[in-house]
């Protein structure tokens, strides 16, 4: 019991720490450019599909979790520049566009890619003995990896010129034109930070579940109810919102069945939105 | 504007926080029947927070409000429309879709009870007469096919007003209506207020000096949520404390 | 998307038109393409039903296949598991979900914006979920088989296993349903739908009570979903749980959106283009949602107010 109560709490941490990747690329989107980004589950997608290939080509992981963030984050380029900057600001109308993308994208890759999921093997496949349980050292690495990620984002918006300039446009717009911020240079290169998170994250997801081209329908619906209860604009929200649902889900599988415990999940969502609709940790 | 001596509006002690900032500090304040009060003070003194904390939009912290001597604290905004209270808000805000002709309908649609759900709306015979005299009240009958946004700022000033009027208030919430125009449009507008107003009480937030000296039976003064003075407008004029609060601004 | 931009006159026999091609079809259309027209009915249904919350009322939901599918199961389980009758089993298609909807809406229209869309999907996904898992009654995504029973009505009997019956059977209810919806949206309650949409706090400000009307609007909503998913199972004879998910209610948004909302005709519009097209283009390209998304990607950035927008500013122009 204690081995499967461990082994489900690292399980729920690992994923909740994909999530929170996830979900931080859609928060920044959200909180800075207002928009909803129902493409961001496909860029997740697009990310492991992209590695799959590389790894095809490559043989290296590493060089797919390197590279294919980067060419996702292009294609994010192109859709920030081309559709969202052109259309009006409306939320319905961002919704409805990249809802479009979504369905584009996932098509082009069911083409292409072919329906049927396929596994990437795992870089690492040393396993260590956890009580009488073996478990995957490469999901340590991937939650390591993410947390790395999370401090360099948080360094990134903290310390350098672009995340200060990040920080003040969500201030104040107004304000950051003011003062000379190239607003527009901003908007777009959240959108393309934002993209690659999400591509990286599906890089990180790939050795745990498969890769196909639906992946990113079910983890896009995770992501916003993560983002929105854990606070729209709230980064660190959304960190804490995305473990906790992702514990409440995997302890809670262990004693009932696993989507059964995902409703719980849901319907403890609901009472925080209904309870507190900015958020646990929106003001 | 003449008053009578009954009180249709009463504040008593009525506070307003967020967190921590006190936005309505004890305010206490009676409205006579046909009154027309300004509410002034600097900006951020609480004066649209006040307003809204009437009209139930925000609920108060502490305090209760009265309404004809019934108490309406936070009520909710539906309901104290159809008591009677009606308001405009600082920045406009109209069904901004939809024609002239059509605000007012909707506006005028609200006092009725009981309606049927397969009938068309526009054989509603009570409901156009009415739409159709408010649409004269407000002057912009040659315009009624007009979508709002089509409109001047000063004639959506204008048609906000109309839309609270056919309401029937007995109250009035209007919460800077010159905002935005110049100093002709403001006059015109007043002008068109005196028209459209009978008798109805009034709580009127304003910035524009002028407009309070033309309009106000009563002036009441806030500064970081508290009334710091009241009378009528010779007296606020000559107030000490007022001037030393206005002249910073 | 003013009150009414139909003239009284002209409508009466557009209609009556259209309904007279469709009722022609059946004499000069294989038996593929009359259920082909049967499921657009049905979609058309489902289409109008969401316009009704998005287009007149504003309330972007993508939880109307939680609707949709009690619908169809309501239909499937009582006819095959209980053996209800076809009226019975159909009234109830529209009972339950309408039920659903008052507890689901209840709690939503609460919120607003994307907190909204977001609660209407989680109860959705709830739906969905519960569906796949208690195969035992659901089937789960294999769903359930069952042969509807005739539909009688006083001497009226119509034979729903029959495809041509089907299709006037279902032409007929989603006709009766578009009359129904088309004169509540120029009735004074449509004008408080529109009016919520356009302004909210205006129209609570000057005294509706607008939750209230949005939760009539939602549950409105939800039994002609109820009814929609209903004639799909007895159309294909076949509820699964996949009719419940978020997905399906995709559907409508796209239709509504490219024929153009709050119109009623564009979802009628939207639905049979975008379903033409899929139906053309799934054996030229098997990639019938990348059209689907290219066109709603061009609609929004070209079209916004769908192709009835367009087609009316080319009427004001000309």
């Amino acid at each position: 019991m204690i081995s499967q109560l461990t082994v489900a709490i690292l399980n729920g941490i690992v994923w909740g720490l994909i999530m929170a990747l996830i979900a931080l690329g859609l928060n920044m989107i959200f909180g800075l450019l207002h928009i909803i980004n129902m493409a961001h589950g496909a860029l997740y997608m697009l990310g492991a599909v992209v590695a799959w290939y590389l790894i095809e080509f490559t043989g290296s992981f590493w060089i797919a979790l390197i590279i294919a963030p980067l060419f996702v984050g292009l294609i994010g380029l192109i859709i920030e520049r081309g559709l969202i900057r052109t259309i009006e600001d409306k939320p319905i109308t961002t919704i409805i566009c990249t809802f479009g993308i979504m369905l584009a994208v996932q098509h082009l890759v069911l083409i292409i890619f072919g329906g049927s999921p396929r596994r990437i093997s795992p870089p690492i496949t040393y396993r260590f003995p956890i009580f009488d349980l073996q478990y995957p050292s490469i999901r340590i690495v991937i939650a390591l990896i993410s947390v790395a990620m999370m401090i360099g984002l948080w360094f990134f918006l903290r310390k350098t010129k672009y995340g200060l300039w990040m920080r003040a446009v969500v201030q104040d717009r107004e304000m950051a034109v003011g003062l000379g911020i190239p607003v527009n240079k901003v908007y777009m290169w959240t959108f393309v930070l934002g993209s690659a998170l999400a591509a990286f994250s599906g890089i990180l997801a790939a050795p745990i579940v498969s890769v196909e081209f639906m992946m990113g329908r079910e983890v896009l619906i995770m992501a916003f109810i993560i983002v929105i209860v854990g606070g729209m604009g709230n980064l660190e929200g959304s960190v804490l919102a995305a473990i906790m649902i992702s514990l409440i889900q995997g302890v809670g599988a262990l004693f009932v069945p696993p989507s059964i415990a995902t409703v719980f999940a849901l319907a403890f969502m609901i009472i925080v939105l209904l309870l507190r609709p900015q958020g646990l940790f929106g003001e | 504007m003449s008053k009578t001596n009954e009180v249709i509006l009463e504040l008593k002690e009525v506070n307003k926080s967020f967190g921590g900032l006190l936005a309505v500090n004890r305010v206490n304040l009676s409205v006579s029947k046909g009154e027309l009060r300004a509410l002034i003070g600097p900006n951020g003194a609480g004066k649209t927070t006040l307003l809204n904390l009437i009209n139930g939009t925000l609920p108060v912290t502490s305090g209760h409000i009265f309404y004809k001597g019934e108490e309406i604290t936070n009520l909710s905004p539906h309901r104290i429309s159809h008591i009677g209270i009606a308001r405009t808000l600082q920045i406009t805000s109209l069904f901004s879709g939809l024609t002239v002709y059509e605000n007012i309908w909707t506006a005028v649609q609200s006092r009725k009870k009981f309606f049927n759900p397969f009938v068309h709306a526009l054989k509603w015979k009570d409901v156009k007469e009415k739409t159709e005299s408010m649409l004269e009240l407000t002057g912009l009958k040659d315009k009624a096919h007009l979508i709002c946004s089509e409109l001047s700022y000063g004639e959506q000033r204008i048609l906000e007003m109309g839309i609270a009027l056919s309401t029937d208030p007995d109250l009035l919430l209007l919460d800077e209506p010159t905002a935005g125009l110049n100093s002709q449009e403001s006059l015109a507008l007043v002008r068109k207020m005196r028209e459209m107003l009978t008798g109805q009480s009034i709580i009127l937030v304003e910035h524009d000096m002028e407009v309070v000296m033309e309009l106000a039976d009563n002036i009441s003064v806030l500064h970081y949520g508290s009334i710091i003075a009241e009378g009528p407008p010779l007296e606020i004029k000559e107030n000490e404390e007022v001037k030393k609060v206005y002249l910073g601004t | 998307m003013s009150f009414s931009r139909i003239k009284d006159i002209s409508f009466p026999l557009i209609f009556g038109l259209v309904l007279l091609v469709f009722a022609v079809i059946p004499f000069f259309a294989s038996r593929f393409y009359q259920t082909f027209l049967t499921e657009l009915f049905v979609w058309i249904l489902f289409a109008i039903s969401f316009d009704l919350i998005f287009g007149y009322t504003g309330l972007l939901s993508f939880g109307q296949a939680l609707f949709f599918g009690l619908g169809s199961y309501t239909v499937t389980i009582l006819v095959r598991e209980y053996g209800f009758n076809t009226e019975l089993s159909l009234l109830l298609a529209i009972v339950i979900p309408i039920l659903f909807a008052w507890f689901v809406g209840y709690f939503s229209v609460r919120l607003t914006g994307i907190h909204f869309v977001i609660i209407t999907i989680i109860f959705a996904i709830i739906g969905n979920i519960i569906g796949e898992t208690w195969t035992s009654f659901t089937g789960g995504s294999d769903g359930l088989t069952f042969s509807p029973r005739p539909f009688r009505l006083g001497f009226l009997q119509i034979n729903l296993v029959d495809i041509k019956g089907n299709y006037y059977f279902v032409l007929a209810i989603v006709a009766i349903c578009f009359l129904f919806l088309r004169r509540m949206v120029q009735s004074p309650l449509g004008k408080i739908f529109i009016s919520i949409r356009e302004n909210e706090e205006r129209a609570r400000l000057i005294g509706y009570n607008v939750q209230r009307y949005k939760l009539i609007a939602f549950i409105i909503a939800g039994g002609l979903s109820g009814l929609a998913g209903g004639l799909y199972s007895i159309t294909l004879k076949y509820a699964c749980a996949g009719y419940l998910h978020w997905s399906v209610s995709g559907h409508a948004v796209v239709y509504t959106i490219v024929g153009g909302m709050g119109t009623l005709i564009g979802p009628v519009l939207g639905a049979g283009i975008v379903m033409s097209l899929e139906h053309y283009l799934v054996d030229i390209l098997m990639a019938t949602d990348l059209v689907v998304g290219i066109v709603l990607v061009i609609m929004v950035l070209m079209a916004p107010k769908g192709l009835l927008g367009l087609l009316r500013l080319r009427f004001r122009r000309g």
